[in-house]
């Protein structure tokens, strides 16, 4: 029997031998193509889980943050920990959302590692503690402070639109906030078909609300655009203060039958001070045609118009001034009307908080950006933001005149209305109003202003956009309507005590 | 000289269990942390209870069976403690009841040990056990009592307790199948008939093949349990192959096998599916495939060293607990950890062979190849069937899946292997002959009546 005996275990030992062989193939021959299989969600399920550091305001609010599922309340969830942001919609278009299946947007998305505790440093910083209880999640701490994003929110109210407000000299972004916005919690539910359904519904959305507006999106600009001709005609040398602009209701430009009127028809001239703080438009589509296609679309550029906004969330759109040097030079008349913002000129509200940031700051426009400083779980320093210019949209002198041009807009011009802030601060703006439709047809039209305060010392500056969806919008004036929006948030911003923000 | 080889034996064994019992609370301890980064909750009374089973269970092969094989049981308590490590981690109502069944398995352990003084003793119950067997694995198909569970019909429901008897009636066709041959090897083996050159028995003594046959039949038609059917097939033909030395009975079955998996294959649809699973399992993914890939993807996730105790999905696996948990092991140990636990499983099964070929009397050897066969093959089917070597065929995997009737019935059939392996030793003189549990209590009651 014995010998049978032996030949069952040398039978048997070879059965494990072949199990051997496979568990090899399978956790080390074949594992990369498994592990890598897009059916395999092992890996995504157990990151989602994972604990997450938050997101907070310059002035210390916490607007992301990751809580224990109460599994009282939800038995049914398949997690332990819930993404959660407190203020609702506020803050969605900084933080974007975190998503299961869905991926995750905004900061969620590019400031990940640092959440969840990846980066070297943070890596370095949890070797020392394997086994104790030590949290490696990182913080992110954002430019915006909450006073002012609750302000601007508030001051937009039901319409739609946007509003940016910079540090013009370090290009932190204070506040960026677009109406309609969306709720992030409901898009970090557990619950999939919550998920499905309510991303569906914001897809399906005309109005865009998944998309960050006030950065991802870009609108004709009006005469707000007036900025740009005029910092090109004074840089140019083409332009000087003494220059006088023919007092006349309508004017026909090259290459063109069709003639280019002021707004609301009027009859409109004077010296640069007065045609620009009265928006009128005939001087301005002369002055670009004068300047010429080259000079213009040169200067565009020094604008960072055709240019991605180097922002540090993701998909900023790039604004653009409608045309290549060449189109131009087959049409003057194009280049008449965008001149002064109408036609193919677009743009976005955070690139035109940026063009008066430029203007407050002397000619320098700084890198906006959206994150303070990242920190560790036992708060040292990751990265912080570096205070970078991105264009010299302008020279010092030119920026100097500019300004005082902005200042008789606020003082008596086309935001005379609305724009006196609080305890006689001054501000510095130019409105815009910019007509969607041609002459004839139902007008539609957005309202802009975009202004820095207090002009002689600028601690703000801010663009309101509100979009051209209905009649209210539309028989209004940018001054009228986006100015006491602009007003109402630098009064609170200029409230804040000017020292630094307190750290959180 | 004779009392130092069992010391040896048993300190030897002492070392064992007590590492066992260190990495099992070591894992515990790691899988809290990685899960929870915590230590977890109860560690004292987890530690405490581990300690209490297998120094107890120690302590028993300690005063009734001192000769025995140093390597068995020290092999099931650490598969027993990975396995329980893993069902903890996964549910914490699983690692109550597995906890009270663990504590079952040991009393089990111990009894069988105290009631089973002499392997031969069992011969007396041949037809008891053929009887017994027989029933329990037909129980499940008594409407009323039997259910199904998981697409097999091998569930008995008796008052509060469900079990799956067909545990249990593989040992004690075990033990038939060793006491029939034993007694009538020779007489099946003798012959003066051939057809086509084999040499065939006696119609009458081919009955226990025949009865393999059915008994196989029964439970993969009427319980759906391919598995169980396929272990016992093997184990039967093993037998009669060790018994008879002809290895014409082997041929036969193999033959048999063969021939009945193709018929089975044609005739059933739930044998289709079985072996469509395995060999497309990617076509069926978001269906019946869908188990065995996610158990691949948690291997693969593993890798070479694991992802860490508490630090994968195992939970990503339907039935982690249960048929995959090697599986859910190979995701967080690894392969180190996975094949630490496939050679730990070699080891027993050297061991129960060791036991099988110094046994000296007919009946143990058998008995011994026997139960030794059934948790080899056991262990092949289920990891087989995970890795994708064999179709998945739902059995569970001694001592690590969740289940009290599997290791209730494990440590019973360890038992046994130590009291054939003790029995051994005592026969060959290497260990003192010890008065049996019962002749001890005969000696203290006449000592007590002449005082």
């Amino acid at each position: 029997m014995n010998q049978r005996i032996r030949h069952l275990t040398v039978a048997l030992i070879a059965l494990f031998a072949v199990l051997f062989v496979q568990l090899t193939t399978w956790q080390v021959v074949r594992r990369d193509r498994l592990v890598n299989d897009g059916r395999n969600n092992r890996v995504k399920l157990r990151e989602f889980d994972r604990p997450r550091g938050e997101i907070v305001t310059i002035d210390g609010k916490v607007i992301a943050l990751t809580e224990p599922v109460d599994l009282a309340a939800n038995p049914n969830d398949k997690f332990n920990l819930q993404r959660t942001y407190p203020h609702g919609d506020t803050y969605a278009h900084v933080t974007g959302y975190y998503s299961l299946g869905f991926g995750s947007t905004q900061l969620e998305r590019t400031m990940n590692d640092v959440l969840v505790g990846k980066t070297p440093q943070q890596l370095l910083e949890a070797t020392g503690s394997l086994l104790s209880k030590t949290d490696t999640t990182g913080r992110v701490v954002t430019t915006i402070d909450s006073r002012i994003q609750e302000a601007a929110k508030a001051a937009l109210g039901d319409r739609e639109g946007s509003v940016v407000v910079l540090n013009p000299s370090t290009g932190a972004v204070l506040a960026m906030y677009s109406n309609p916005s969306f709720d992030p919690n409901l898009a970090a539910s557990h619950n999939g078909n919550t998920v499905n359904d309510y991303l569906n519904q914001l897809q399906a959305d005309t109005r865009k609300p998944l998309l960050a507006n006030a950065y991802q999106e870009r609108y004709m600009p009006g005469s707000t655009m007036k900025i740009v001709t005029t910092a090109v005609g004074f840089d140019t040398g083409l332009l000087t203060l003494d220059r006088k602009f023919k007092n006349e209701r309508a004017w026909v430009p090259p290459d063109t039958k069709k003639p280019i009127r002021n707004y609301g028809q009027k009859l409109c001239g004077g010296d640069v001070a007065e045609v620009f703080r009265r928006s009128c438009n005939i001087p301005f589509a002369r002055l670009a045609v004068e300047v010429g296609p080259d000079q213009m679309v040169n200067g565009a550029a020094r604008f960072g118009f055709e240019e991605r906004v180097p922002f540090d969330l993701p998909a900023a759109a790039a604004s653009t001034f409608g045309g290549l040097a060449k189109d131009f030079a087959d049409s003057l008349a194009l280049l008449a009307i965008h001149g002064f913002g109408q036609g193919q000129v677009q743009i976005s509200p955070l690139h035109m908080a940026m063009i008066s940031a430029s203007v407050a700051n002397g000619g320098r426009m700084m890198q906006p950006h959206v994150v303070d400083r990242t920190l560790t779980h036992a708060g040292s320093v990751i990265t912080s933001a570096r205070q970078q210019s991105w264009k010299t949209t302008m020279s010092p002198t030119t920026a100097a005149t500019l300004t005082q041009l902005m200042i008789g807009v606020v003082q008596n011009g086309t935001a005379a209305c609305c724009m006196k802030l609080n305890n006689g601060v001054s501000a510095a703006a130019k409105t815009g109003t910019a007509q969607l439709n041609p002459e004839g047809e139902t007008q539609r039209s957005h309202a802009w202003i975009t202004a820095f305060a207090p002009a002689q010392a600028p601690r703000y500056a801010i663009a309101v956009f509100i979009k051209g969806v209905n009649d209210e919008v539309s028989a209004s004036t940018g001054g009228r309507l986006a100015g006491p929006v602009a007003k109402k948030v630098l009064d609170v911003a200029m409230s804040l005590p000017e020292s630094p923000a307190p750290s959180p | 000289m004779e009392a130092s080889v069992a010391r040896a034996r048993r300190r030897t064994e002492l070392g064992l269990v007590l590492l066992s019992a260190g990495i099992t609370v070591a894992a515990y301890v790691l899988a809290s942390i990685g899960e929870k980064a915590s230590m977890p909750a109860r560690i004292i009374p987890f530690l405490a209870f581990v300690l209490l089973l297998v120094i107890g269970a120690h302590a028993v092969v300690r005063v009734v069976a001192r000769g025995a094989d140093p390597l068995l049981l020290p092999m099931a308590a650490f598969l027993h403690g990975i396995g329980f490590v893993m069902i903890a981690r996964l549910s914490d109502r699983w690692a109550g009841l597995q906890a009270t069944w663990s504590l079952v398995g040991v009393v089990a352990f111990t009894a069988t040990l105290f009631v089973l003084e002499r392997p031969g003793d069992l011969r007396r119950w041949q037809w008891t056990s053929l009887g017994l067997g027989l029933f329990l694995l037909l129980m499940p198909m008594i409407p009323g009592v039997g259910f199904t569970s998981g697409g097999a019909r091998i569930w008995v429901s008796i008052g509060p307790v469900n079990f799956q008897p067909g545990e249990f009636a593989k040992i004690l066709l075990t033990v038939f199948f060793a006491a029939y041959l034993a007694e009538r090897r020779d007489l099946i083996v003798q012959t003066d008939r051939k057809v086509m050159g084999i040499a065939l028995p006696d119609v009458r003594h081919l009955a226990p093949i025949g009865l393999a046959w059915v008994v196989s039949v029964v439970v993969m038609v009427g319980e759906r349990d391919l598995g169980s059917s396929l272990l016992f097939f093997t184990l039967f033909v093993v037998m009669l192959w060790i018994a008879t030395e002809r290895t014409a009975f082997l041929v036969l079955g193999l033959a048999l096998f063969a021939s009945g998996a193709v018929i089975a294959h044609q005739l059933f649809s739930h044998v289709q599916t079985r072996v469509d699973i395995w060999l497309n399992p990617w076509d069926q993914y978001t269906g019946r495939g869908y188990q065995p890939i996610q158990a691949l993807f948690a291997m693969a996730n593993g890798g070479l060293t694991g992802t860490g105790l508490g630090l994968g999905s195992p939970g990503a696996i339907p039935a982690a607990h249960n048929d995959f948990i090697f599986a859910a092991l190979g995701e967080e140990l690894g392969l180190l950890g996975a094949v630490a636990i496939l050679s730990a499983f070699v080891l027993l099964v050297g061991a129960g062979m060791r036991t099988t070929l110094r046994a000296q009397g007919e009946f143990e050897k058998l008995l011994a190849v026997g139960l030794t066969t059934i948790a080899a093959v056991q262990t092949f089917i289920i990891v087989g069937g995970v890795l994708r070597v064999v179709p998945l065929t739902g059995v569970t995997l001694p001592f690590m899946s969740y289940g009290g009737s599997s290791l209730v019935a494990n440590y019973v059939l360890l038992a046994m292997l130590i009291r054939v392996s003790d029995h051994t030793s005592q026969t060959l003189h290497e260990v003192p002959r010890d008065a049996t549990p019962l002749e001890r209590f005969t000696t203290w009651r006449l000592k007590r009546a002449a005082r």
